[in-house]
Protein backbone atom coordinates (compact mmCIF):
# COMPACT_ATOMS: atom_id res chain seq x y z
CA UNK A 1 0.00 0.00 0.00
CA UNK A 2 1.31 3.31 -0.97
CA UNK A 3 1.87 5.93 1.80
CA UNK A 4 1.73 9.50 2.59
CA UNK A 5 5.29 11.04 3.17
CA UNK A 6 5.22 14.82 4.48
CA UNK A 7 8.57 16.47 3.22
CA UNK A 8 11.30 16.90 5.86
CA UNK A 9 12.72 20.28 6.25
CA UNK A 10 14.46 19.67 9.92
CA UNK A 11 18.14 20.53 10.33
CA UNK A 12 20.42 17.70 9.38
CA UNK A 13 22.27 16.62 12.64
CA UNK A 14 25.97 18.25 13.59
CA UNK A 15 28.19 15.26 12.29
CA UNK A 16 25.94 14.85 9.14
CA UNK A 17 26.58 18.16 8.04
CA UNK A 18 30.44 17.91 9.25
CA UNK A 19 30.82 15.11 7.33
CA UNK A 20 28.90 16.30 4.43
CA UNK A 21 30.82 19.43 4.39
CA UNK A 22 34.20 17.15 4.27
CA UNK A 23 32.77 15.20 1.29
CA UNK A 24 33.04 18.31 -0.33
CA UNK A 25 36.20 19.29 0.88
CA UNK A 26 37.26 16.31 -0.62
CA UNK A 27 35.03 16.54 -3.99
CA UNK A 28 36.64 19.80 -4.76
CA UNK A 29 40.36 18.92 -3.79
CA UNK A 30 39.53 16.02 -6.37
CA UNK A 31 38.32 18.03 -8.68
CA UNK A 32 41.32 20.68 -8.70
CA UNK A 33 43.65 17.64 -8.33
CA UNK A 34 42.35 16.00 -11.29
CA UNK A 35 42.43 19.76 -13.21
CA UNK A 36 45.85 20.52 -11.96
CA UNK A 37 47.54 17.05 -13.10
CA UNK A 38 46.25 17.19 -15.95
CA UNK A 39 47.15 20.72 -17.30
CA UNK A 40 50.38 20.07 -16.03
CA UNK A 41 51.36 16.83 -18.17
CA UNK A 42 49.73 19.01 -21.20
CA UNK A 43 52.37 21.78 -20.04
CA UNK A 44 54.96 19.08 -19.79
CA UNK A 45 54.80 17.74 -23.04
CA UNK A 46 54.66 21.33 -24.63
CA UNK A 47 57.69 21.91 -22.68
CA UNK A 48 59.86 19.31 -23.87
CA UNK A 49 58.52 19.93 -27.66
CA UNK A 50 59.55 23.31 -27.38
CA UNK A 51 63.04 21.29 -26.85
CA UNK A 52 65.95 23.66 -25.18
CA UNK A 53 69.04 24.77 -26.96
CA UNK A 54 72.75 26.17 -26.79
CA UNK A 55 72.47 28.67 -29.86
CA UNK A 56 75.14 30.25 -31.63
CA UNK A 57 78.55 28.94 -29.57
CA UNK A 58 81.43 30.54 -30.96
CA UNK A 59 85.16 29.76 -29.69
CA UNK A 60 87.88 32.72 -30.17
CA UNK A 61 91.06 33.27 -28.49
CA UNK A 62 90.88 35.76 -25.80
CA UNK A 63 93.05 38.25 -24.35
CA UNK A 64 94.19 36.16 -21.09
CA UNK A 65 95.52 33.33 -23.01
CA UNK A 66 92.15 31.94 -22.73
CA UNK A 67 89.93 30.09 -25.35
CA UNK A 68 86.70 31.46 -24.90
CA UNK A 69 83.62 29.38 -26.09
CA UNK A 70 80.32 31.93 -25.90
CA UNK A 71 76.97 31.45 -26.87
CA UNK A 72 73.36 31.15 -25.44
CA UNK A 73 71.41 28.74 -23.96
CA UNK A 74 67.50 29.05 -24.72
CA UNK A 75 64.75 27.32 -22.85
CA UNK A 76 61.22 27.93 -23.71
CA UNK A 77 58.27 27.02 -21.23
CA UNK A 78 55.12 26.93 -23.33
CA UNK A 79 52.91 25.46 -20.90
CA UNK A 80 50.52 26.83 -17.91
CA UNK A 81 53.02 27.13 -15.14
CA UNK A 82 56.65 28.68 -14.09
CA UNK A 83 59.83 26.80 -13.94
CA UNK A 84 61.67 27.61 -11.03
CA UNK A 85 64.74 27.34 -9.73
CA UNK A 86 66.45 26.50 -13.11
CA UNK A 87 69.87 25.75 -12.40
CA UNK A 88 72.74 24.28 -15.26
CA UNK A 89 75.88 23.10 -14.79
CA UNK A 90 78.34 21.74 -17.31
CA UNK A 91 81.69 20.22 -16.92
CA UNK A 92 83.87 20.07 -19.84
CA UNK A 93 86.65 17.66 -19.78
CA UNK A 94 89.51 16.81 -22.40
CA UNK A 95 90.16 13.48 -24.33
CA UNK A 96 92.40 12.31 -21.56
CA UNK A 97 89.28 12.91 -19.14
CA UNK A 98 91.13 16.12 -17.04
CA UNK A 99 88.82 19.14 -16.70
CA UNK A 100 89.13 22.20 -18.32
CA UNK A 101 86.68 24.27 -17.50
CA UNK A 102 82.88 24.96 -15.77
CA UNK A 103 80.00 26.86 -16.81
CA UNK A 104 76.89 27.60 -15.02
CA UNK A 105 73.58 29.15 -16.11
CA UNK A 106 70.93 30.62 -13.06
CA UNK A 107 69.21 30.09 -11.03
CA UNK A 108 65.93 31.73 -12.73
CA UNK A 109 62.62 31.30 -13.21
CA UNK A 110 60.78 31.26 -16.55
CA UNK A 111 57.50 32.29 -16.20
CA UNK A 112 54.47 30.31 -18.09
CA UNK A 113 54.57 31.65 -22.09
CA UNK A 114 57.77 32.97 -21.87
CA UNK A 115 61.64 31.63 -23.18
CA UNK A 116 64.37 31.79 -20.92
CA UNK A 117 67.75 33.22 -22.64
CA UNK A 118 70.82 32.62 -20.65
CA UNK A 119 74.34 33.50 -22.01
CA UNK A 120 77.36 31.00 -21.44
CA UNK A 121 80.54 31.53 -21.37
CA UNK A 122 83.32 28.96 -20.78
CA UNK A 123 87.36 29.48 -20.42
CA UNK A 124 89.67 26.95 -21.22
CA UNK A 125 92.77 28.53 -20.35
CA UNK A 126 95.23 27.30 -22.83
CA UNK A 127 98.94 29.86 -21.41
CA UNK A 128 100.20 27.53 -19.64
CA UNK A 129 101.09 24.29 -19.94
CA UNK A 130 97.98 22.90 -18.40
CA UNK A 131 95.26 20.35 -19.83
CA UNK A 132 93.83 22.68 -22.20
CA UNK A 133 97.07 23.28 -24.16
CA UNK A 134 96.37 20.18 -26.20
CA UNK A 135 93.49 22.10 -27.41
CA UNK A 136 95.75 23.87 -29.59
CA UNK A 137 97.01 21.46 -31.44
CA UNK A 138 95.29 17.76 -31.20
CA UNK A 139 91.70 17.62 -32.59
CA UNK A 140 90.07 15.66 -29.92
CA UNK A 141 87.02 14.16 -28.13
CA UNK A 142 85.69 16.65 -25.23
CA UNK A 143 83.30 15.34 -22.29
CA UNK A 144 80.66 17.20 -21.61
CA UNK A 145 78.81 16.77 -18.65
CA UNK A 146 75.68 18.87 -17.97
CA UNK A 147 73.40 18.55 -14.78
CA UNK A 148 70.02 20.64 -14.64
CA UNK A 149 67.60 21.45 -11.33
CA UNK A 150 64.43 23.08 -11.73
CA UNK A 151 60.79 22.84 -9.87
CA UNK A 152 57.83 22.85 -12.62
CA UNK A 153 54.48 23.20 -11.85
CA UNK A 154 55.25 24.37 -7.78
CA UNK A 155 54.78 20.60 -7.11
CA UNK A 156 57.76 18.79 -9.34
CA UNK A 157 61.36 18.75 -8.43
CA UNK A 158 63.27 18.32 -11.54
CA UNK A 159 66.58 17.03 -12.57
CA UNK A 160 68.37 16.61 -15.88
CA UNK A 161 71.75 14.60 -16.52
CA UNK A 162 73.05 14.83 -20.11
CA UNK A 163 76.74 13.71 -20.85
CA UNK A 164 77.72 13.38 -24.52
CA UNK A 165 81.19 13.77 -26.21
CA UNK A 166 81.98 17.30 -28.92
CA UNK A 167 84.22 16.84 -31.70
CA UNK A 168 86.90 19.43 -30.95
CA UNK A 169 88.87 20.67 -34.20
CA UNK A 170 92.38 22.19 -33.01
CA UNK A 171 93.04 25.50 -34.51
CA UNK A 172 96.45 24.44 -35.11
CA UNK A 173 96.48 20.52 -35.51
CA UNK A 174 99.92 18.92 -36.03
CA UNK A 175 101.61 22.04 -35.44
CA UNK A 176 104.88 21.96 -36.81
CA UNK A 177 108.07 23.71 -36.50
CA UNK A 178 111.24 22.17 -38.40
CA UNK A 179 114.58 23.90 -38.80
CA UNK A 180 116.40 22.67 -41.62
CA UNK A 181 120.40 23.03 -42.32
CA UNK A 182 121.97 26.50 -41.78
CA UNK A 183 124.14 28.37 -44.53
CA UNK A 184 126.53 30.74 -44.39
CA UNK A 185 126.18 33.84 -46.84
CA UNK A 186 128.57 37.07 -46.52
CA UNK A 187 128.95 35.93 -43.03
CA UNK A 188 125.59 35.88 -42.13
CA UNK A 189 124.00 32.58 -40.62
CA UNK A 190 120.34 31.38 -41.55
CA UNK A 191 118.42 28.83 -41.16
CA UNK A 192 115.17 27.96 -42.62
CA UNK A 193 111.93 27.38 -40.34
CA UNK A 194 108.97 25.71 -41.97
CA UNK A 195 105.82 25.83 -40.15
CA UNK A 196 102.66 23.32 -40.88
CA UNK A 197 99.76 22.93 -39.36
CA UNK A 198 95.62 22.40 -40.31
CA UNK A 199 93.14 24.50 -39.10
CA UNK A 200 90.39 22.35 -38.13
CA UNK A 201 88.67 24.77 -35.82
CA UNK A 202 85.50 26.52 -37.11
CA UNK A 203 86.64 30.30 -37.40
CA UNK A 204 89.72 31.31 -39.28
CA UNK A 205 93.44 31.82 -37.85
CA UNK A 206 94.21 35.09 -38.58
CA UNK A 207 97.46 36.92 -36.37
CA UNK A 208 101.14 36.02 -36.53
CA UNK A 209 102.83 32.92 -35.42
CA UNK A 210 105.84 34.07 -33.81
CA UNK A 211 109.08 31.95 -33.23
CA UNK A 212 112.60 32.57 -31.30
CA UNK A 213 115.50 29.77 -31.78
CA UNK A 214 117.27 29.33 -28.07
CA UNK A 215 119.83 27.48 -27.80
CA UNK A 216 120.44 24.47 -24.91
CA UNK A 217 122.48 27.16 -22.72
CA UNK A 218 118.76 29.46 -23.06
CA UNK A 219 120.48 32.22 -25.47
CA UNK A 220 118.44 33.69 -27.92
CA UNK A 221 119.86 32.49 -31.22
CA UNK A 222 117.13 34.35 -33.54
CA UNK A 223 113.56 34.19 -34.11
CA UNK A 224 111.35 35.06 -36.90
CA UNK A 225 106.97 35.23 -37.51
CA UNK A 226 104.35 33.74 -40.21
CA UNK A 227 101.66 36.02 -41.07
CA UNK A 228 98.62 34.14 -40.95
CA UNK A 229 95.35 33.77 -42.66
CA UNK A 230 93.96 30.27 -42.82
CA UNK A 231 90.27 29.78 -43.21
CA UNK A 232 88.95 26.98 -41.62
CA UNK A 233 89.53 23.34 -42.84
CA UNK A 234 92.50 24.98 -44.50
CA UNK A 235 96.19 23.77 -44.40
CA UNK A 236 99.37 25.79 -43.85
CA UNK A 237 103.24 25.45 -44.89
CA UNK A 238 105.68 27.77 -45.62
CA UNK A 239 109.56 28.28 -44.96
CA UNK A 240 111.27 31.45 -44.23
CA UNK A 241 114.75 31.73 -43.51
CA UNK A 242 116.14 33.37 -39.55
CA UNK A 243 119.10 34.67 -39.14
CA UNK A 244 120.98 33.51 -36.54
CA UNK A 245 124.00 34.67 -33.74
CA UNK A 246 127.53 34.29 -34.64
CA UNK A 247 128.35 30.92 -32.99
CA UNK A 248 124.99 29.92 -31.54
CA UNK A 249 124.75 26.48 -30.91
CA UNK A 250 121.46 24.74 -32.06
CA UNK A 251 121.58 21.38 -30.78
CA UNK A 252 119.64 20.40 -28.18
CA UNK A 253 117.76 23.90 -28.17
CA UNK A 254 114.07 24.80 -28.18
CA UNK A 255 111.80 26.51 -30.52
CA UNK A 256 109.57 28.60 -28.93
CA UNK A 257 106.20 30.04 -30.27
CA UNK A 258 103.58 32.07 -29.66
CA UNK A 259 100.78 32.53 -31.50
CA UNK A 260 99.26 36.49 -31.38
CA UNK A 261 96.43 38.00 -32.57
CA UNK A 262 93.79 40.94 -32.10
CA UNK A 263 92.84 39.67 -28.68
CA UNK A 264 96.27 38.77 -27.00
CA UNK A 265 99.36 36.28 -27.29
CA UNK A 266 99.55 32.40 -26.28
CA UNK A 267 102.39 30.22 -26.27
CA UNK A 268 101.99 27.74 -27.94
CA UNK A 269 104.11 24.14 -27.40
CA UNK A 270 107.62 24.55 -27.57
CA UNK A 271 109.41 22.19 -29.89
CA UNK A 272 113.26 20.36 -29.19
CA UNK A 273 115.65 21.05 -31.89
CA UNK A 274 117.63 17.68 -33.18
CA UNK B 1 -5.34 4.57 -3.87
CA UNK B 2 -4.50 7.59 -5.85
CA UNK B 3 -1.70 10.00 -4.46
CA UNK B 4 -2.44 13.69 -3.37
CA UNK B 5 -0.57 16.85 -4.48
CA UNK B 6 2.42 17.87 -2.53
CA UNK B 7 2.72 14.24 -1.69
CA UNK B 8 4.90 11.03 -2.66
CA UNK B 9 4.21 7.86 -2.97
CA UNK B 10 6.92 5.52 -1.55
CA UNK B 11 7.40 1.54 -1.95
CA UNK B 12 8.85 1.27 1.53
CA UNK B 13 7.36 3.76 4.20
CA UNK B 14 10.43 5.29 6.09
CA UNK B 15 9.34 7.91 7.75
CA UNK B 16 10.34 10.78 5.24
CA UNK B 17 12.91 9.27 3.10
CA UNK B 18 12.97 6.37 0.53
CA UNK B 19 15.75 3.96 0.22
CA UNK B 20 16.38 2.80 -3.21
CA UNK B 21 15.88 -0.88 -4.07
CA UNK B 22 18.63 -3.16 -4.09
CA UNK B 23 18.43 -3.95 -7.44
CA UNK B 24 18.26 -0.61 -8.41
CA UNK B 25 21.64 0.39 -6.32
CA UNK B 26 23.24 -2.04 -8.46
CA UNK B 27 22.56 -0.68 -11.24
CA UNK B 28 23.36 2.40 -10.50
CA UNK B 29 26.75 1.14 -8.51
CA UNK B 30 26.76 -0.29 -12.44
CA UNK B 31 26.68 2.52 -14.37
CA UNK B 32 29.25 4.47 -11.70
CA UNK B 33 31.74 1.52 -12.69
CA UNK B 34 32.13 3.09 -16.34
CA UNK B 35 34.18 6.55 -15.44
CA UNK B 36 35.77 5.13 -12.71
CA UNK B 37 37.34 2.17 -14.88
CA UNK B 38 37.85 4.79 -17.19
CA UNK B 39 40.10 6.99 -14.38
CA UNK B 40 41.16 4.23 -12.17
CA UNK B 41 42.31 1.93 -14.68
CA UNK B 42 42.15 2.29 -18.29
CA UNK B 43 43.44 5.72 -18.66
CA UNK B 44 46.57 5.13 -16.55
CA UNK B 45 47.01 1.72 -17.82
CA UNK B 46 47.35 3.12 -21.11
CA UNK B 47 49.32 5.46 -20.54
CA UNK B 48 51.88 3.21 -19.26
CA UNK B 49 51.63 1.00 -22.26
CA UNK B 50 51.83 4.27 -24.00
CA UNK B 51 55.19 5.34 -22.36
CA UNK B 52 56.39 1.28 -22.16
CA UNK B 53 56.05 0.83 -26.21
CA UNK B 54 58.72 3.91 -26.75
CA UNK B 55 61.47 2.08 -24.35
CA UNK B 56 60.96 3.99 -21.74
CA UNK B 57 61.40 2.65 -18.33
CA UNK B 58 57.66 2.30 -16.59
CA UNK B 59 57.66 4.04 -13.19
CA UNK B 60 55.28 2.02 -11.42
CA UNK B 61 54.33 -1.69 -13.33
CA UNK B 62 50.66 -2.00 -15.22
CA UNK B 63 49.87 -5.06 -12.91
CA UNK B 64 50.28 -2.27 -9.88
CA UNK B 65 47.89 -0.24 -11.26
CA UNK B 66 45.54 -2.90 -13.02
CA UNK B 67 45.28 -4.62 -9.33
CA UNK B 68 45.00 -1.42 -7.10
CA UNK B 69 42.63 0.35 -9.44
CA UNK B 70 40.68 -2.78 -9.48
CA UNK B 71 40.43 -3.35 -5.55
CA UNK B 72 39.26 0.21 -5.55
CA UNK B 73 36.87 -0.05 -7.99
CA UNK B 74 35.43 -3.60 -5.79
CA UNK B 75 35.24 -1.80 -2.73
CA UNK B 76 33.59 1.77 -4.28
CA UNK B 77 31.19 -0.46 -6.04
CA UNK B 78 30.26 -2.24 -2.47
CA UNK B 79 30.58 0.99 -0.56
CA UNK B 80 27.76 2.28 -3.24
CA UNK B 81 25.52 -0.21 -2.65
CA UNK B 82 25.58 -0.49 0.93
CA UNK B 83 25.38 2.98 1.86
CA UNK B 84 21.64 2.59 3.21
CA UNK B 85 23.56 -0.17 5.58
CA UNK B 86 25.55 0.54 8.64
CA UNK B 87 28.03 -0.70 6.39
CA UNK B 88 28.73 2.23 5.02
CA UNK B 89 30.78 3.85 7.00
CA UNK B 90 33.24 1.38 7.75
CA UNK B 91 33.49 0.55 3.76
CA UNK B 92 33.73 4.11 4.06
CA UNK B 93 37.17 3.67 5.65
CA UNK B 94 38.44 0.83 4.20
CA UNK B 95 37.86 2.25 0.48
CA UNK B 96 39.69 5.79 1.88
CA UNK B 97 42.03 3.24 3.56
CA UNK B 98 43.53 1.31 0.24
CA UNK B 99 43.09 4.86 -1.72
CA UNK B 100 45.86 6.01 1.05
CA UNK B 101 48.30 2.63 1.00
CA UNK B 102 48.24 3.03 -2.92
CA UNK B 103 49.20 6.46 -2.49
CA UNK B 104 51.69 5.38 -0.19
CA UNK B 105 52.84 2.47 -2.52
CA UNK B 106 53.56 5.12 -5.41
CA UNK B 107 54.95 7.54 -2.77
CA UNK B 108 57.55 5.03 -2.24
CA UNK B 109 58.65 5.02 -6.23
CA UNK B 110 59.41 8.57 -6.10
CA UNK B 111 61.32 9.68 -7.80
CA UNK B 112 61.00 8.06 -11.45
CA UNK B 113 63.55 8.19 -13.44
CA UNK B 114 63.80 8.21 -16.99
CA UNK B 115 66.76 7.43 -19.42
CA UNK B 116 65.95 8.63 -22.51
CA UNK B 117 66.48 5.98 -25.34
CA UNK B 118 70.42 6.23 -26.28
CA UNK B 119 71.42 6.55 -22.58
CA UNK B 120 73.25 9.90 -22.95
CA UNK B 121 70.82 11.80 -20.56
CA UNK B 122 68.57 11.31 -17.90
CA UNK B 123 65.67 12.88 -16.03
CA UNK B 124 64.58 12.45 -12.63
CA UNK B 125 60.88 13.59 -11.53
CA UNK B 126 60.03 13.84 -8.06
CA UNK B 127 56.18 13.60 -7.46
CA UNK B 128 55.93 13.22 -3.70
CA UNK B 129 54.89 16.73 -3.10
CA UNK B 130 51.85 16.29 -5.33
CA UNK B 131 51.08 12.60 -3.85
CA UNK B 132 51.18 14.03 0.29
CA UNK B 133 48.34 16.92 -1.27
CA UNK B 134 47.14 14.24 -3.13
CA UNK B 135 46.50 12.32 0.41
CA UNK B 136 44.55 14.74 1.45
CA UNK B 137 41.58 12.88 -0.22
CA UNK B 138 41.82 9.56 1.22
CA UNK B 139 42.56 11.21 4.65
CA UNK B 140 39.01 13.33 4.75
CA UNK B 141 37.07 9.59 3.49
CA UNK B 142 38.58 8.01 6.91
CA UNK B 143 37.23 10.97 8.55
CA UNK B 144 33.86 10.89 7.00
CA UNK B 145 33.93 7.40 7.26
CA UNK B 146 34.79 7.59 10.86
CA UNK B 147 32.21 10.68 11.68
CA UNK B 148 29.14 7.94 9.79
CA UNK B 149 30.28 5.38 11.76
CA UNK B 150 29.50 7.08 14.89
CA UNK B 151 26.61 8.76 13.73
CA UNK B 152 25.00 4.60 12.51
CA UNK B 153 26.04 3.65 15.60
CA UNK B 154 24.54 6.56 17.70
CA UNK B 155 21.44 7.20 16.33
CA UNK B 156 20.76 4.12 13.11
CA UNK B 157 18.92 5.58 10.19
CA UNK B 158 19.13 8.76 11.42
CA UNK B 159 21.16 10.34 7.90
CA UNK B 160 18.90 8.30 5.65
CA UNK B 161 16.39 10.90 5.39
CA UNK B 162 19.23 13.18 3.82
CA UNK B 163 21.12 10.57 2.32
CA UNK B 164 17.60 9.24 0.68
CA UNK B 165 15.28 12.24 0.68
CA UNK B 166 11.84 11.23 -0.73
Amino acid sequence: MAALVVPTHRQPPAIYRLARALRWVSTIVLVVLIIYAGTVAYSAVEVARSSAQARSLSASFASNGTVEITGSFTLSNPGLYPIQGFALTARVANGAGILLGTLGVGPAEIAPSTTGVFPIALYLPVSASGPAESLLTEDQYLSVNAWGNATYAYLFPLSVSLSETRFWGAPFEGLQLSVGAPSIAGGTTTVPVTLTFANHAASADSGTITFLIESSNFVDCGGGSFSLAVPAGGFYDQTQNAVLSPGCPLAGGELLTTYSNGGGTIPLPPEALP
Amino acid sequence: MSTPRGATAVSRETGGYQVPSLGYRILVAALRLIPSFFLLVALPVAALSFVNSRGIALPISTTAVLVWGLVLLALGTVRYIAKPTRAYGPLMIATSFVSLLYLVYALGLSPYRVVVPGGSASITAGYSMFLEVAMIIPTIGILVGLLTTVEDARTPEERLPFDFPA
